[in-house]
């Protein structure tokens, strides 16, 4: 069955156009994607992201669970603080999701998997619980809620006008503020907090972030932003067959914290070294390389195209890609779009720094 | 969703404008809205051969990439090259700045398979 957030009427209203999207109905676009692109990078915008999962563990051996399933390390962390991770599987060492947690208060954790990988993540916690823990209490709590993510420049200012206390949640902290529980995150590359709001409350404050100046915007802009910075997304440059280090996300994996899901394979991997890594490509023209478009080297098939797009603030099409671990920043390349090659120039992502 | 009354349409939603057997032809209001937001055009080569429900060229948005078909036969005279730099122009005024290609007609260009304003209406109402 298709899933509706909390604010769907309000997208209806707008003239969005819905699409399904990890068994939900979000609006794709309400204006069009480019003027969204824009007022995320030059503006505010704000996104109903409640498509993504939220998972409660409200536990004194919370931490203890969630240091064995991810890859992070969150004794890097303390209560207040988010912190990006990794689901694993335990054969391969492949990605099973990408997730943030959201350390609240002592022993109180959100883990937000993304949409369509929200009961694999509640299966993994419960195998966890079965195997190296004793009733650590977590619960899905989606369908109770609507996520916004108000992001841009002018974001902070804009938020201030409606919850001066929600706009001054530092970058990856989390606080929680009256109902809401807000944090420093986001998925565009731009400075913005998302915002965790009872389903019943979503609609007040999606319509005072529009008073404010907020510019709605959809999952098409969204899908845009984080592809200029760099960002991976889930079912591309993440899922199965692909390991953090594939992926160029060392970084995300603790090896000095002990045991975790997966990490006897994704040891195996380190020592062997990878098979490809990710990087990003700048193409000259305008025309977007999609994913499943080869990687040529010299006319040979050497990679693979994960998401690619025209970039909207460089006027040209940029793309994520697996290559060899021998390519480098600077090397040329070739992206077959249909029986066109097109030129590509080897860069290492954030296409756009902020 | 505008639909001008003087011109002919395909049921694959492209408009043709035919003056002194030349053929103008665009995407209509309708694709562009289904498309969202034109960020390339593939523009067809002037001279090519072209036959009525042939795929000549392609056109994407920041979602995805569709084909255009030919309307009519004939040989393409011109494109429109300003959509090079500003595909945009195709959502803005899609049956004017927006136009993509013109053919000059063949003998027989099929123009009986196209559709009036109204016929073509009903197809996407």
């Amino acid at each position: 069955m298709t899933r509706r957030s909390p604010l769907d009427a309000r997208h209806r209203a707008l003239g969005a156009r819905m699409v399904p999207f990890g068994g939900w109905e979000m609006p794709i676009h309400y204006e069009g994607v480019l003027a969204e692109h824009r007022a995320c990078r030059e503006h505010a915008a704000v996104f109903d992201v409640s498509h993504l999962g939220s998972v409660e563990c409200d536990d004194p051996d919370a931490f203890g669970l969630l240091q064995w399933l991810l890859t992070n390390d969150l004794g890097r962390i303390g209560p207040g603080r988010t912190q990006y991770s990794h689901l694993l599987d335990p054969d391969d060492a492949h990605v099973v999701d990408d997730v943030i947690v959201w350390w609240v208060a002592d022993h109180r954790f959100f883990v937000m998997p993304n949409a369509s990988n929200t009961d694999d993540l509640v299966a993994a916690m419960r195998e966890g619980v079965n195997r190296v823990h004793r009733a650590v209490a977590f619960t899905d709590v989606t369908a109770s809620r609507a996520v916004l993510a108000v992001q841009g420049p002018k974001a902070r200012e804009l938020l201030a006008r409606v919850s001066p206390e929600a706009a001054a949640v530092p970058r990856r902290a989390v606080r929680v503020v009256g109902e809401w529980i807000v944090a420093g995150t986001g998925y565009t590359g731009e400075d913005g907090v998302e915002i965790h709001v009872d389903a019943g409350g979503a609609p007040e404050l999606w319509d005072a972030l529009v008073g404010a100046g907020v510019v709605p915007a959809g999952l098409g802009a969204r899908d845009t932003l984080r592809l200029e910075a760099g960002l991976p997304l889930h079912g591309h440059e993440l899922g199965p067959g692909i390991t953090p280090l594939q992926a160029g996300l060392g970084w995300v994996v603790a090896w000095g914290k002990g045991d975790f899901r997966g990490r006897a394979a994704l040891e195996r991997e380190r020592e062997r070294g990878v098979a490809r890594r990710l990087t990003g490509l700048s193409l000259e023209g305008r025309q977007p390389a999609r994913d499943g478009a080869p990687v040529l080297r010299g006319g040979e098939p050497v990679g693979v195209v994960t998401s690619g797009n025209f970039s909207p603030v460089l006027g040209h099409a940029i793309a994520l890609a697996f290559v060899p671990p021998d390519v480098v920043a600077g090397d040329r390349l070739e992206v077959d779009v249909r029986g066109r090659r097109l030129p590509a120039t080897v860069v290492e992502p954030p296409f756009v720094r902020r | 969703m505008d639909v001008p009354e003087d011109l002919r349409y395909s049921r694959e939603h492209e408009w043709v404008r035919i003056t002194d057997g030349v053929a103008t032809v665009g995407i209509t209001d309708f694709a562009q809205e289904s498309l969202g937001d034109v960020v390339y055009v593939g523009l067809p080569t002037v001279g090519t051969a072209v036959r009525a429900a042939d795929s000549v060229c392609e056109i994407e948005s920041t979602k995805s990439v569709s084909e255009i078909y030919a309307p009519v036969s004939g040989t393409v005279q011109a494109v429109n090259e300003r959509l090079v730099e500003s595909p945009e122009l195709v959502n803005r005024d899609p049956y004017g700045d927006g136009w993509i290609m013109q053919i000059a007609l063949a003998e027989d260009p099929g123009l009986d398979a196209l559709l009036d304003a109204a016929g073509y209406r009903a197809l996407v109402e």
